[in-house]
């Protein structure tokens, strides 16, 4: 039975391999992995190359999607060095991972429709307009819920809860919706294709984002994470994310 | 041979169901960009969710080889009531959705799961979040399909073959060896290729389970999904990838599919 002996021990030393590549890249501490909110995907993405340039040999890696779900994957022991949430709510829920997280930024969901639409006025959204938001979970969908129950005007039903800001962009962008409620900074990011329309009252549509490092990633060995912390909080970072319409906090 | 004609009713019908399929194929062609379709692929993380797909794809699909065929075996030669029990729960996953076989494999495996907790305890380590856990889900997914197209083979083999061999004092375990796989080679390497390509094809199962993460558990599947928010150009480019893939094989298989799937 030689076969048989070569097989199981084919199939041991299969299984001893596998765990090889997954267990390097969480101790390289030369990797810094970031879970952030998916409206931060554009400025973020150009914050870490920028990092990366600066920092040769360094890897910033990004995993982006709705709040909620990073900080079910968080609580759920995801190798993640630093997160950001869109809102208060999911970073509390991993205040046992996440322990002093700071106030980072401001963002307002908007009405956002494609430049010319007939949509004008948030009421529009009633007259047979096909439009869409994101789920009552995530951040930008609680959001989406507390301002349109602010103006009060709005009876139609959306025509999808989209998972993430991201997605709910993503819809409007290849024209299957009439409108949809995004963020104010997805609209300024793409200045020739969209146009917002704002909610009257402001602080209802408002979301605080969070920012935090993971207590593993705190203790002196992940010193790249916290380089990259002070890069996020820094002046350089600041300025994109204001210029990208973020408020910044403090 | 004469040809039997269809009715126009009966070919109408056809026409139709070959226009449900073929039509979003095609249109995936159309989509494509094509002046930019090199560069698009060459963007931010596409090759490295590819290559991390292709290899932990091929992993898992030998293993499975290797634990599929001494099972699918073992479900063709017994005709007892443990494997007539066994079989439907060995090809469930076929029939499982997604969710519900992510779900699954996070209540056995994750840091508070079955047999994730004691794992978790002992070694501090847990599957979820790792590239071992996008080879798990490929081996639970891909499994079955080598399993069921294994089993119709080998239950094809004539009888007279076997019992000649035992005749002549062929161990089973000989019997097995030199008999039955080298006989049934087309309809293993035909349920190793589905199998393969199913597990290439996975998202769902695996996105709940693994997580999606560039260059640790984010595969092919899963940047075509995130590029529909920031690319759509590269999703298509990375879909039509897929599809040649997928025809291609079928194409190249299409006889062994049909006999293993005749009796």
């Amino acid at each position: 039975m030689k076969s048989a002996y070569a097989v199981v021990s084919f199939v041991l030393a299969a299984t001893l391999l596998i765990p090889a590549p997954a267990s390097m890249a969480q101790n390289d501490s030369r990797t810094v992995t970031v879970f952030a909110a998916s409206s931060l995907t554009k400025v973020f993405t150009s914050l870490g190359s920028k990092f990366q340039a600066a920092h040769p040999g360094i890897t910033v890696r990004f995993s982006f999607a709705s709040s909620t779900t990073l900080a079910t994957q968080i609580s759920a022991g995801a190798p993640a060095d630093i997160f950001v949430s869109a809102d208060i709510a999911s970073m509390s829920s991993v205040a046992a991972e996440v322990p002093h997280p700071i106030d980072y930024l401001l963002n307002q969901v908007v009405v956002a429709v494609p430049k010319g639409a007939k949509i004008k006025r948030i009421s529009d959204l009633n007259g047979g307009a096909k439009w869409l938001q994101c789920a009552h979970s995530v951040p930008c969908g609680l959001a989406a819920d507390s301002a349109l129950k602010s103006e009060g005007t709005v009876m139609s039903n959306p025509v999808s809860l989209e998972g993430s800001d991201a997605s709910a962009l993503a819809k409007l962008l290849a024209g299957s919706v009439d409108a949809a409620i995004v963020y104010k900074t997805d609209v300024i990011a793409n200045p020739s294709k969209l146009t917002a329309i704002p909610f009257a009252n402001t602080a209802a549509a408002s979301t605080q984002y969070k920012l935090g490092i993971l207590a593993q990633s705190a203790s002196a060995k992940s010193h790249w994470a916290q380089t990259f912390l002070l890069y996020l909080k820094g002046h350089s970072a600041k300025k994109l994310l204001a210029s990208s319409g973020f408020t910044l906090s403090q | 041979m004469k040809r039997r004609r269809t009715d126009p009713v009966t070919r109408l019908l056809a026409w139709l169901a070959i226009t449900v399929i073929a039509l979003p194929i095609i249109a995936i062609f159309v989509k494509v960009p094509w002046s930019t379709f090199f560069t698009s692929l060459r963007g931010d993380g596409s090759l490295t969710a590819v290559k991390l797909s292709i290899w932990t794809s091929l992993l898992a699909g030998l293993i499975c080889l290797i634990l599929g065929v001494p099972l699918a075996w073992w479900l063709a030669k017994g005709g007892n009531r443990v494997t007539t029990i066994l079989r439907p729960i060995v090809l469930a996953p076929i029939a499982l959705p997604p969710t519900v076989a992510g779900l699954a494999m996070l209540g056995l495996l994750s840091r508070t799961g079955l047999l994730g907790r004691p794992i978790y305890k002992i070694f501090n380590w847990q599957m979820p979040f790792t590239t071992t856990a996008v080879i798990f889900a490929g081996v639970f997914v891909g499994l079955p399909f080598l399993v069921l197209v294994s089993e119709s083979t080998f239950r094809q083999l004539p009888r007279e073959v076997q019992d000649a061999a035992e005749i002549d004092r062929a161990t089973p375990g000989q019997v097995f060896r030199l008999i039955a796989i080298p006989q049934s080679k087309s309809g293993i390497v035909t349920g190793l290729v589905l199998a393969w390509a199913r597990i290439l094809g996975e998202f769902g199962a695996t996105m709940m389970f693994a997580g999606s993460l560039p260059g640790t558990t984010q595969t092919w599947t899963m940047q075509i999904y995130r590029e529909l928010d920031i690319s759509q150009d590269t999703a298509y480019a990375l879909s039509l990838l897929m599809v040649l893939i997928s025809v291609s094989l079928i194409f190249f298989l299409r006889k062994p599919i049909t006999q293993a799937f005749a009796s």
